[in-house]
């Protein structure tokens, strides 16, 4: 695999789940699928922590699970972003760009 | 938002099996999602699969991660646990019951001591606000009373008791019943309000005063037939009539005395009630709000100081001392309690030692389960709590199991109870005894389930498996755990035995002691004449001869009387002085116990007459005065003087023909109670005796016929001369032994059932330690015994570990018995806590048990074939 790829910060999963289902809704399989592809293969999810942070945005109500089918015409559990979550997702990216343009600042000192 | 977050836990928790199913559902369909995704960059099905379980991580893992993300993760593993632990130990039944029969005995035996220590010493008295009840240790007087508590100002009241016998003629035979003669403060003291009628007033506790009577609950249900208007009603008592005015409830009894009835002393007893020198009541005294015993106990002192300038003749050594009334009832069981309730205590650790090292067993047996479990990515920290979970359903289910086994106990505890817990006829469980309960199984179950399980983790499990798997050749287990929990099972069990031992000889000491009578075939009765119909001297000796006489015809049958019998628990004193000496000051004279006797009495009761002569039947009315004293008598007042023919009075009695001449000394006797010193004693003839007032006497039979025909016909004789008088305390002299050693007996039979309880668990516990090795080295042994080792050699390799620990627990336990023991020392009679004899006894025998606890397994190896051994392999 890849040596470029790193494993996520701490604390951006959340966010990285909720912006992946603010485009449409996905199952858990599809989410670390997209976040990979998108990230050009430099983030990858252990599955480790996807699943027990898929159901803690759940029980949060910022994500919300029903069963549908996939395109291979299987039944799987599809996450889909609540009007919470879509605040939540609002809060977080706002709180990640103010993150990291002070960090970039500081390492830009020169 | 919080009741989505609850809705969503209680889905969780009650659609439980639906969810998991969801969960696993979910983490399947991303692994085919995923295999799918590499057989399509071209793998074969297999190698695909084989990446994406590899890439996936501990499926276990995840889904703990999940149901924690959840939220209830707690609660639902903690049920998971539950079940799963509820069926294993289900699968095990003889781990199970083994386990739980060690707890239960374990707190069975602490419950049922704790109830007893719950109820004497920590329930509160049946009185209200009963930390303000306050008792004197010295008796008094009722002038002296009534004058205290005008004199002091730190009391609401006080009040006084004596108990003495009554007749009743109800319907049937006469009984005796015992009656309160009380002043009218005592129940304003005690503050206990009839459940009927009334309670005597100061205004009918004066000379004169009208006949009323208060009866008991179980004298109104018994006697009375509970009948509801029995107020106003007239009842016989000692041949005078008296009106019930009130009945007492039926949880009421007095703090130190039984009572039937309940009326006042000047009406009950007018002779007595005026005299300041009778000091036979018990006084109880309730403080005012706010006021300290100190303060209290100085009040009284200035005013028994007061007394004393005013009557120096009688009173001059007034010293009331006060004590709280709770202090007083249990302050002499409190010592044995407590030292059977650390005895106790002891036996709980080796059971929950045993619990430990079952569970530490189990859990190598059960070690591919877990091997398994935890390779499947299960976390330590989550197998541990799997164990604890189990160790706790055990002690749990161990306590219910001991609760019962306490019920059982305390039944027992009762039968066999000392004289100062007669007052609680019931040991009840309460609350507190449910909580006591509750907290001990939780805690032993996490305690030391926790034990072994942290000691599992922390590689014994991972030496465990390395030896089963015969990896070494000589995996030998010695888990330190194990080791300590062996040792510190033999040390407690040392210091038990060694209490008990202490004890045991303690009470053999006790029950050697000489009484100075011979107990053996002697029927004792006790009588009273009433006063209304034998009010002279001359009428009662009448009675007494003519009884006697009548008594002593029957063949087989020889009797005679006294006042009061030894380990009865009465006397009556008086000051004394002697012909010759110097008399000491008024009120300082020496206190002799005053005995009167009739018939044979020395003879029938076996006490020797050293010197001089016995009474004969010349020593009677109208002769010279006769009196027989005790050894001590001599020793304490005529040190160095022969006694026969000195002369005795009773100190300030003016009458010259009153002096006594002392013509006999017999054997001391012990009045009090095998352990208690001896008084100075003087014994007189009935017949010469002038104090009308003693008109009761205890008849002593000895005979060889059967108790109960004798008795009989004992009754007939005095019913056939006045059908009115009750005979009553009938028991023999080798029952009033035993009662008067019961407390002694009691201490000592708890503490050894306790010593029992813990030899037998320790020894299993190293049973089980020394199978266990032999059991794993099956295979070692099996090679020793073909490479040509001899009996000895086999046994000395299993029983080795066995042994040395055994010795260094006796060891240890030794040094912790010589500490210990010393909190027995007011148990013990006559021994010392360090007895060596007894020690090296108890170590002996202890070291005999373990020893053969050791054998017994360890014959098994000698039984081993090594051809079946080796091909264990």
């Amino acid at each position: 695999m890849p040596s470029r790829s790193i494993d996520l910060p701490q604390g951006t999963l959340d966010l990285l789940i909720l912006r992946t289902l603010s485009l449409e809704p996905l199952h858990g399989w599809a989410v670390s699928e997209r976040i990979q592809q998108i990230s050009s293969d430099v983030l990858r999810v252990q599955q480790g922590s996807l699943y027990p942070a898929l159901h803690r945005l759940e029980r949060r109500g910022w994500i919300k699970a029903r069963w549908g089918t996939s395109e291979n015409n299987r039944k799987a559990k599809f996450y889909e972003l609540t009007k919470a979550g879509r605040r939540q997702l609002e809060i977080e990216q706002d709180a990640w760009q103010k993150l990291t343009t002070a960090v970039s600042q500081i390492l830009e000192i020169t | 938002m919080f009741l989505q977050d609850l809705l969503f836990r209680l889905r969780a928790l009650f659609r439980h099996p639906a969810v998991e199913n969801e969960l696993d559902d979910e983490l399947r369909f991303h692994l085919e999602q995923q295999t799918a995704k590499y057989m399509k960059s071209g793998m074969s099905e297999a190698e695909a699969a084989r990446r994406a379980r590899l890439e996936f991580g501990g499926l276990d893992q995840i889904k703990d991660g999940c149901r924690e993300a959840r939220g209830v993760s707690l609660i639902e593993s903690l049920v998971q646990d539950l079940r799963y632990s509820a069926r294993t130990l289900l699968h095990s039944p003889a781990f199970t019951a083994s386990a739980v029969l060690t707890l239960a005995l374990g707190i069975g035996a602490n419950t049922a001591i704790f109830s007893v220590v719950n109820q004497v010493l920590l329930n509160p008295l049946p009185y209200p606000n009963p930390e303000e009840l306050l008792t004197a240790r010295q008796n008094d007087a009722l002038p002296n009373l009534k004058d205290l508590q005008h004199q002091t100002n730190s009391f609401v009241s006080s009040g006084g008791v004596n108990i003495s016998p009554m007749d009743f003629a109800g319907n049937g035979e006469p009984v005796r019943v015992h009656a309160a003669w009380v002043d009218g403060g005592l129940f304003a003291t005690l503050g206990v309000q009839p459940m009927q009628g009334r309670w005597i007033s100061a205004a009918e506790d004066v000379k004169g005063g009208p006949r009323n009577v208060v009866v008991s609950y179980s004298f109104w249900r018994d006697f009375l037939g509970a009948d509801p208007h029995v107020l106003g009603r007239a009842i016989r008592l000692s041949d005078n009539s008296f009106t019930v005015i009130g009945v007492m409830p039926r949880n009421f009894s007095l703090p130190r005395e039984l009572a039937d009835v309940y009326l006042a002393l000047w009406v009950g007893y007018p002779e007595a009630a005026p005299e300041r020198v009778v000091h036979f009541m018990h006084t109880y005294w309730r403080l005012k709000p706010g006021v300290q015993l100190a303060q209290a106990q100085a009040d009284i002192t200035r005013a028994d100081r007061r007394l004393a300038e005013a009557f120096p003749d009688p009173e001059r050594e007034r010293n009331t001392v006060l004590i709280p009334l709770h202090e007083f009832l249990v302050g002499n069981v409190r010592p044995a309690l407590l030292v059977l309730f650390g005895a106790v205590g002891l036996v709980l650790l080796i059971a929950c030692a045993n619990f430990a090292m079952l569970l530490m067993a189990r859990a190598v047996t059960r070690q591919r389960e877990l091997m398994i479990r935890a390779s499947l990515g299960a976390r330590n920290g989550r197998l541990i709590r799997q164990r604890l979970t189990e160790s706790t359903l055990l002690s749990l289910v161990g306590g219910a199991a001991g609760l019962l086994a306490a019920k059982a106990g305390t039944t027992l505890l009762l039968a066999l109870k000392p004289a100062e817990l007669r007052h609680w006829t019931a040991i009840p469980m309460d609350g507190r005894v449910f909580a006591f309960v509750f907290a001990i199984s939780l805690l032993t179950g996490l305690l030391f389930g926790l034990l072994p399980a942290w000691s599992a983790s922390r590689g014994d499990l991972a030496e465990a498996l390395r030896e089963n798997a015969r990896t070494t050749a000589t995996g030998v287990s010695r888990s330190p755990l194990r080791s300590f929990l062996v040792t510190a099972e033999l040390a407690l069990a040392l210091v038990l035995l060694a209490g008990a031992g202490l004890l045991i000889k303690g009470f053999l000491r006790l029950r050697s002691v000489n009484p100075g009578f011979n107990p053996a075939n002697v029927i004792t009765m006790y009588l009273q004449l009433p006063g209304t119909r034998y009010p002279k001297i001359p009428m009662q000796n009448n009675f007494r001869r003519e009884l006697l006489a009548r008594i002593n015809a029957s063949p087989g049958v020889q009797a005679a009387m006294i006042t009061d019998l030894p380990l009865a628990g009465n006397d009556v004193d008086h000051r004394v002085v002697i012909e010759g000496q110097q008399p000491p000051a008024v009120g300082t004279e020496p206190l002799v116990q005053t005995l009167s006797v009739m018939g044979n009495y020395f003879g029938v009761m076996q006490i020797p007459v050293r010197l001089g002569r016995d009474f004969t039947e010349l020593d009677r009315e109208g002769q010279p005065r006769a009196v027989i004293v005790n050894e001590t008598f001599v020793r304490q007042l005529l040190p160095g003087q022969d006694p026969i023919g000195s002369r005795i009075n009773w100190a300030r009695n003016d009458d010259p023909n009153a002096w006594m001449t002392i013509v006999g000394v017999a054997g001391d006797v012990k009045h009090f109670g095998l352990n208690q010193p001896v008084d100075p004693a003087v014994y007189e003839p009935f017949s010469q005796n002038d104090e009308a007032w003693r008109k009761w006497m205890t008849l002593v039979i000895r005979t060889k016929l059967p108790q109960a025909a004798v008795v009989e016909d004992v009754k007939k004789q005095v019913w056939s001369m006045d059908s009115q008088i009750p005979v009553s305390a009938i028991q023999s002299m080798d029952d009033l032994l035993a009662v008067s050693v019961a407390e002694q007996r009691f201490n000592m039979l708890l503490l050894v059932c306790f010593a029992a309880l813990a030899v037998a668990l320790a020894g299993v516990g190293i049973y089980g330690m020394v199978a266990y090795r032999v059991n794993q080295r099956t295979h070692e042994i099996g090679v020793y015994i073909a490479l040509g080792a001899q009996r000895r050699d086999v046994l000395r390799l299993v029983m080795k570990d066995g042994v040395r620990l055994a010795l260094l627990g006796i060891v240890l336990g030794l040094a912790g018995a010589t500490a210990l023991t010393r909190v027995m020392v007011s148990l013990l009679f006559e021994v010392k806590p360090t007895d060596p004899a007894t020690l090296l006894g108890v170590a002996l025998l202890l070291a005999a048990i373990a020893l053969l606890a050791c054998y017994i397994p360890a014959r098994r190896a000698l039984s081993i074939h090594p051809v079946t051994a080796l091909r264990c392999e």
